[in-house]
C-alpha cells in the first residue's frame, strides 16, 4: 500500500533571498533520492517553505523498494572449463564470490560470446527502514550560498552537518507514523543545553502569535492536510504562494485607502516583492505617513530609503508623484497596527532627517571640487583610486565619442566631461549613505549645481543598462539630448573595469563574479546591440578596437581570455532575446572580433524574417545551409580561395561553369548589401545560389585525377565558402541545437 | 525604563541564565566584540558565558553631538554563549520581554546579517534583529575568530542600548534620553562627543602633519612593543595592544591621515597581528585547549 511521506526541517530564520532556490532544490533532490532509493511515487515531491521551514511532502510513497535484479557477468566460458569439463579456477572464484555452485550460473550471449553469468535478486527493503538514508542523503545534498556550521553532525561518516541556519526540529513521518532519525552533536557543543534533534510528529505555529495558548508551542500533526491546517491556526501560512497574494490584496487595498496605489518602482527596481513572502509566515500590512517637508527630497532618495533600506512600499498618487506614506508587510495580525505604525514611522524619519542633513551638506561643495578627494577611495588595489578611474574614463567616453562614434569635438567634451564627473559623487554623504544611488545621485547633484542636461544625464544613468532586454532602461526619451555623451560614458566606465580586472587576474570564474563584471560586460555589449534605438546612431562598431583603446592605460596582456568572455556575454544576450541558439552560432561563427554586436542582431533578424517565425528548415537558406557543410569540409584545409577570373578558362564542366557564373555575377551584390547592413537581401542572394551548388555537386567530381582541374574546383568552392561565411556560418543552422 | 535600569535588566536577566557579568575593557574598542572575554573566550573548547556593557568608539560617526542618532561613542550590551544553546533565540526574546518589549504587540524580525571583521580575521553567519523597523540587535554564530575555526560554535549577542533605550522611552534624539534619575543623556554626555568628535577628525590646535606623524609613531611604537609583548608569551597585554593599534588607526583613517594604499596596509598589519596573538592564545592559554580540526 502506498502512504504519505512528510518531511519538514524546522530552521532558525533562513535568509529570505535563499528560499525560492532551495524550495525548490529540496523537491528536486528528494525526487532524485527515492528514485534511486527505488521507492516508487505516484508524482512528483510538493515542496513548501516559510522563514522558519522547509518542507516537502510526496502523497504516495511504495511500501517497498521495488526489486533489485542485475546479471553480473563473470569469466568467459572458454575460460570456465578445463579440457576434462572441470571449472577452472577463475569459474570456481567467481561462484565464490556469490556463494554459490558454478553448475548454478547462468550461460550469457554477448557479441563478444558467451559469458558465466550470475543473477543478482535483491528482495526491495521496507520504505521505513530505508528512509533515514534517503534523509541523510537529503541533509547533505541541499547547498547554500553561505552555509554554516553549527556543533552538528549526521552518523554517516561524513563529519559536520553544515546547514542555512542551525536546525531546531524535524517532522520525518511515513504514513502518519514517525521514522527515526537523528541529528547529532559534536562532543564539544553537547550538553544540558545543546541536544541531539530527533525525528518527531510535531512542528511549531507563530513565534508569537496564538488564539490560545503559549505561541509557538508544539502542535503534533499526522498528515500533511492536517499539517498545513494546524499551522494555519497557528499563524503560519506555508504556502507561499498564498502569502504573496494576501501580501499583495493588503497592500492595493491599504493604498487605495490613502488614496493612491503603490509606486511602480517597487517592482521596476527592487526585488521586494519577491522578497517579502520569505520574510514573513503570517503577513499584513500597515500603512504609516512621513513628514510632508520631506517631499522636499529628490524622490529617488526617499524611495531609496523606503524600499532599500526599510523595505517599506512608497505610495503615489493618481499622477504618480509620491505621497508622504508608506505601506510596511509584517509578521503577524497585531492587535494593535498603530503602535508598529508609529514606531516604523520613527524609524523612516530617522533615516529621512539624516538624508536631508546630507542633503544640504552635500549641496554646499560642487561634484567638482570633490574629484581631489576620490584619490583616498580606492577602486582596486592594483589598478588605483577612483580618481584615476574617473581619468581613464573620462579620455575613453572622449576618444569613444569622438573616433568610435564620430562626433564634433562639443559632443567628445560633454562626454569627457561626464566622465570626469561620474564618480565624483562616492565622496559625497548621501552614497556613502544609500550606495544603491551611485551616479543617480551625481547626477542630481551636476542638475542642482546647474550643469547642462547631456553631462549631468549622461551621469545619472551611466551605471546603465543593467538587463539585457532590448527595452531595459534608460530609453532615448528618458535620456533626451545626453543619448551620446550617456552611451560613450556608460561603455567607457565598463570597459575599462572589465579591461582592467581581467589583466589583474580579477576574472569571473563558476557561480563567483563577485565584481559584477559579467553585469559590466552585459550592459556595454547591449549598448553596441541596441545603438541605433539608443543614440540614433548607426555605427555597428565591433568590441576589439574599443577594448584595445580601454586597455591603453594598463599593462598589456593576453587579449584572447578578454574577447572569449565578451563573446560569451553577446551570445547570452542574443539568446536571452529568444534568437535560434544554431542562428546565434552561425552569426557568431568567427568571434567577437569578427562581428559588430549590432551587425550580429540585424543579421538574426534577417534569419528570423526568412524563416518567418517557423522552423529553421522551412528557411529558404535550408538549402545552402546543409550544401554549406559539403562545402566546408571538402576545402578543410584551404586557407583563401585565390582568384576567381584565373580559373574561369579551366572549368570544363556546364555545371561548375554555371556556378562560376553565378558566383561572379552575385557575389558584388551580397557583399554589397552586407556592407550596408541589408542582410535580409544578402541572405536572399545567397538562398538564390541554392539550384547552381546542388547541380554542381551532383554532377561534379571535386577530387579528380586531373591536378590542375582539381586545384580549379577547389578554388571556386572555396570562393562559394568564403563569400558565406563572410556573413554567417550558415551550416550551423542545420546542426542540432 | 532608563538608560541605566536598562543595564540592570539586561544584567539581571543574563545572571539569571547562567553568565558571568564582567566589565567593559578599559581601552577604546569599537565594538564589544574586541574585548578578550570575547575574542579569547570563543576560541578553544571550553564552555563560557558572559554578559557585560562595552563603550564602542566609532571614530567616523562622530558628528560633534548634532546628529540625533549617530555618536563617536555609543554602548553595546555584549553577550556570548559558548556554546550556543538550542533555544538561544527564545531566550533573547525573553530578555525583550524582560525589558518592557511584548512581543506580540511588534513586529519583530531575524533578517539575515552576516558579520565580518577583516581587523580580526573573523567572522560569523546572523541576523539583525529589527523591532518594528528598527535595529535593536545584532545577532551572530561566530564561525572563524583570528583565521581559527571554532568548535564549539559560539552565540553573539550584541544589543545597541540607546537605540533600544529610545524606543522605550519613545524619544527622536539620543541625547534626550534618561540616563538616570532624571539626569538626561546630554547631560552625561553630550560634551565629550563634541570633544571627541573634534579631536577623531583632527581638530586639534597644531599642523594636520604633525597630527599625523603623532599617531603614526604612535602606532608603530605600540604595534612594534605589541610584537615584543607576544615573543614574551604575555598574550593578554599582547592583544591589549593591538587593540590600541585598531584605535589609532581608526583616528588615522577618521582624521583623513592616510591614502588608500596606505589604509589597506595599516588594516592588513592589524590582521596580521590579531591572527598571530589568537594562535598564541589558542596554542599557550590552556594545554587542553585546542579546537577540533587543528
Amino acid at each position: 500500500m502506498d502512504r504519505e511521506l512528510l518531511i519538514e526541517i524546522g530552521c532558525e530564520e533562513i535568509p529570505a533571498s535563499w528560499l525560492p532556490a532551495l524550495t525548490a532544490q529540496l523537491a528536486r533532490q528528494l525526487d532524485q533520492r527515492l528514485k534511486e532509493f527505488r521507492l516508487t511515487t505516484d508524482a512528483p515531491a510538493e515542496s513548501y517553505s516559510t522563514p522558519r521551514r522547509l518542507t516537502a511532502r510526496v502523497a504516495k510513497v511504495a511500501e517497498r523498494q521495488t526489486e533489485l535484479e542485475e546479471l553480473v557477468t563473470g569469466p568467459p566460458v572458454s575460460a570456465a572449463y578445463a579440457a576434462d569439463g572441470t571449472p577452472t579456477p577463475a569459474a570456481l572464484g567467481f561462484a565464490k564470490k556469490y556463494g554459490v555452485d558454478v553448475a548454478s550460473l547462468e550461460k550469457h550471449e554477448t557479441p563478444k560470446g558467451t559469458y558465466l553469468a550470475y543473477r543478482v535478486r535483491q528482495r526491495g527493503k521496507a520504505t521505513v527502514d530505508v528512509l533515514a538514508d534517503v534523509m541523510t542523503a537529503l541533509l547533505r545534498d541541499l547547498t547554500f550560498p553561505k552555509p554554516m556550521r553549527w556543533d552538528a553532525f549526521l552518523d554517516d561518516g561524513k563529519g559536520d552537518l553544515l546547514f542555512a541556519r542551525p536546525i531546531r526540529w524535524l517532522v520525518l513521518m511515513y504514513g502518519g507514523r514517525v521514522v527515526p532519525f537523528v541529528i547529532r552533536r559534536t562532543e564539544m557543543a553537547e550538553g544540558p543545553n545543546v541536544q541531539e534533534i530527533r525525528s518527531g510528529s510535531q512542528t511549531y505555529g507563530h513565534r508569537f502569535q496564538t488564539t490560545s495558548g503559549r505561541a509557538g508551542r508544539a502542535i503534533k500533526i499526522k498528515t500533511f492536510d492536517d499539517y498545513q491546517a494546524r499551522l494555519l491556526e497557528n499563524f503560519v501560512i506555508l504556502d507561499r504562494g498564498e502569502r504573496e497574494s494576501r501580501i499583495r490584496r493588503e497592500l492595493e487595498a491599504h493604498a487605495r485607502r490613502l488614496g493612491g496605489r503603490v509606486s511602480g518602482l517597487v517592482a521596476a527596481q527592487s526585488s521586494l516583492l519577491q522578497e517579502v513572502p520569505d520574510l514573513v509566515e503570517y503577513p499584513s500590512v500597515v500603512a504609516g505617513h512621513f513628514g510632508p517637508e520631506f517631499l522636499r527630497l529628490p524622490e529617488e532618495v526617499l524611495t531609496t530609503t523606503m524600499i532599500h533600506h526599510q523595505h517599506f512600499f512608497p505610495v503615489v498618487d493618481e499622477e504618480g508623484k509620491l505621497k508622504s506614506a508608506f505601506l510596511a508587510v509584517i509578521n503577524l495580525q497585531p492587535e494593535r497596527p498603530e503602535i508598529i505604525a508609529r514606531n516604523a514611522e520613527r524609524v523612516l524619519a530617522a533615516r529621512l532627517r539624516d538624508a536631508q542633513f546630507f542633503w544640504e551638506e552635500d549641496r554646499k561643495a560642487t561634484l567638482e571640487s570633490r574629484i581631489d578627494r576620490l584619490s583616498t577611495i580606492l577602486f582596486h588595489a592594483k589598478l588605483g583610486s577612483y580618481r584615476e578611474k574617473a581619468e581613464r574614463v573620462s579620455s575613453l567616453a572622449r576618444w569613444i565619442a569622438k573616433e568610435a562614434f564620430g562626433q564634433p569635438d562639443a559632443s567628445a567634451d560633454q562626454a569627457g566631461r561626464a566622465g570626469l564627473l561620474a564618480k565624483a559623487d562616492l565622496a559625497t554623504d548621501m552614497v556613502r549613505e544609500l550606495t544603491e544611488l551611485q551616479g543617480t545621485m551625481g547626477g542630481i547633484y551636476a542638475r542642482e549645481e546647474g550643469v547642462p542636461e547631456p553631462i549631468w544625464k549622461a551621469i545619472y544613468f551611466h551605471y546603465l543598462p543593467i538587463g539585457v532586454e532590448a527595452d531595459a532602461p534608460p530609453a532615448r526619451p528618458q535620456l533626451g539630448s545626453a543619448a551620446i555623451a550617456w552611451a560613450a560614458v556608460s561603455l567607457a566606465d565598463k570597459l575599462d573595469s572589465v579591461v582592467g580586472m581581467f589583466i589583474v587576474g580579477e576574472r569571473p570564474t563558476g557561480s563567483r563574479d563577485p565584481l559584477g563584471l559579467r553585469r559590466q560586460a552585459q550592459g556595454a555589449v547591449k549598448i553596441l546591440t541596441d545603438l541605433p534605438e539608443l543614440t540614433g546612431l548607426t555605427a555597428r562598431l565591433r568590441i576589439g578596437a574599443l577594448l584595445e583603446r580601454a586597455g591603453a592605460p594598463f599593462a598589456q596582456g593576453d587579449r584572447a581570455p578578454l574577447l572569449s568572455f565578451m563573446g560569451d556575454r553577446l551570445t547570452y544576450l542574443l539568446e536571452q532575446r529568444g534568437y535560434d541558439v544554431r542562428n546565434v552560432r552561425a552569426v557568431l561563427h568567427g568571434g567577437i572580433e569578427r562581428v559588430s554586436p549590432l551587425e550580429a542582431r540585424l543579421k538574426l533578424e534577417a534569419l528570423a524574417q526568412m524563416s518567418a517565425g517557423g522552423a529553421t528548415h522551412a528557411s529558404p537558406l535550408h538549402g545552402v545551409a546543409t550544401l554549406l557543410k559539403r562545402v566546408k569540409n571538402i576545402t578543410k584545409g584551404m586557407a583563401e580561395a585565390g582568384d576567381l577570373d584565373a580559373i574561369k578558362g579551366r572549368l570544363v564542366e556546364s555545371a561548375e561553369r554555371a556556378l562560376w557564373a553565378q558566383l561572379d555575377g552575385r557575389a558584388a551584390r551580397i557583399r554589397d548589401a552586407a556592407a550596408r547592413g541589408d542582410y535580409r537581401e544578402a541572405f536572399t542572394a545567397i538562398a538564390a545560389l541554392e539550384p547552381a551548388v546542388a547541380k554542381f555537386f551532383d554532377d561534379v567530381l571535386v577530387m579528380t585525377e586531373d591536378e590542375a582541374l582539381r586545384q580549379a574546383r577547389l578554388t571556386l568552392v572555396a570562393a562559394l565558402r568564403d563569400l558565406i561565411l563572410d556573413i554567417a556560418d550558415l551550416s550551423e543552422m542545420v546542426t542540432e541545437a | 525604563m532608563t538608560f541605566q535600569d536598562l543595564i540592570l535588566k539586561l544584567s539581571a536577566f543574563w545572571a539569571s541564565h547562567g553568565c558571568l557579568l564582567q566589565q567593559p575593557l578599559d581601552l577604546e574598542v569599537g565594538a564589544g566584540t574586541s574585548h578578550p572575554e570575547t575574542l579569547f573566550r570563543v576560541l578553544g573548547p571550553k564552555p563560557w558565558s558572559v554578559g557585560y556593557v562595552q563603550p564602542s568608539r566609532r571614530p567616523d560617526d562622530g558628528r560633534f553631538g548634532q546628529n540625533p542618532n549617530r555618536l563617536f561613542k555609543h554602548h553595546q550590551y555584549q553577550v556570548i554563549l559558548k556554546p550556543s544553546p538550542d533555544e538561544v533565540q527564545r531566550i533573547y526574546l525573553e530578555s525583550l520581554e524582560a525589558c518592557g518589549i511584548n512581543p506580540r504587540q511588534h513586529d519583530i524580525r531575524f533578517e539575515e546579517d552576516n558579520w565580518e571583521s577583516p581587523t580580526l580575521g573573523a567572522w560569523g553567519i546572523g541576523w539583525q534583529v529589527l523591532l518594528d523597523g528598527l535595529e535593536i540587535t545584532q545577532f551572530t554564530y561566530f564561525q572563524q575568530v583570528g583565521g581559527i575555526d571554532l568548535s564549539p560554535i559560539s552565540c553573539e549577542i550584541t544589543y545597541g542600548l540607546e537605540r533600544i533605550a529610545m524606543f522605550l522611552q519613545r524619544v527622536d534624539n539620543v541625547f534626550d534620553l534618561e540616563w538616570g534619575g532624571g539626569v538626561k543623556y546630554s547631560e552625561v554626555r553630550l560634551q565629550e562627543e563634541i570633544d571627541q568628535s573634534k579631536y577623531a577628525f583632527g581638530q586639534v590646535d597644531m599642523p594636520p602633519e604633525a597630527f599625523a606623524a603623532l599617531h603614526r609613531e604612535l602606532f608603530d611604537r605600540t604595534y612594534g612593543f605589541a610584537e615584543q609583548l607576544l615573543a614574551s608569551g604575555l598574550i593578554w597585554p599582547a592583544l591589549e595592544h593591538c587593540l590600541k593599534c585598531s584605535h589609532l588607526f581608526n583616528i588615522l583613517d577618521s582624521s583623513g591621515s592616510i591614502g588608500v594604499t596606505e589604509r589597506t596596509a595599516y588594516i592588513l598589519r592589524v590582521r596580521q597581528l590579531a591572527v598571530r596573538i589568537a594562535k598564541a592564545y589558542v596554542e599557550q592559554g590552556e594545554p587542553t585547549n585546542v579546537p577540533q580540526g587543528l
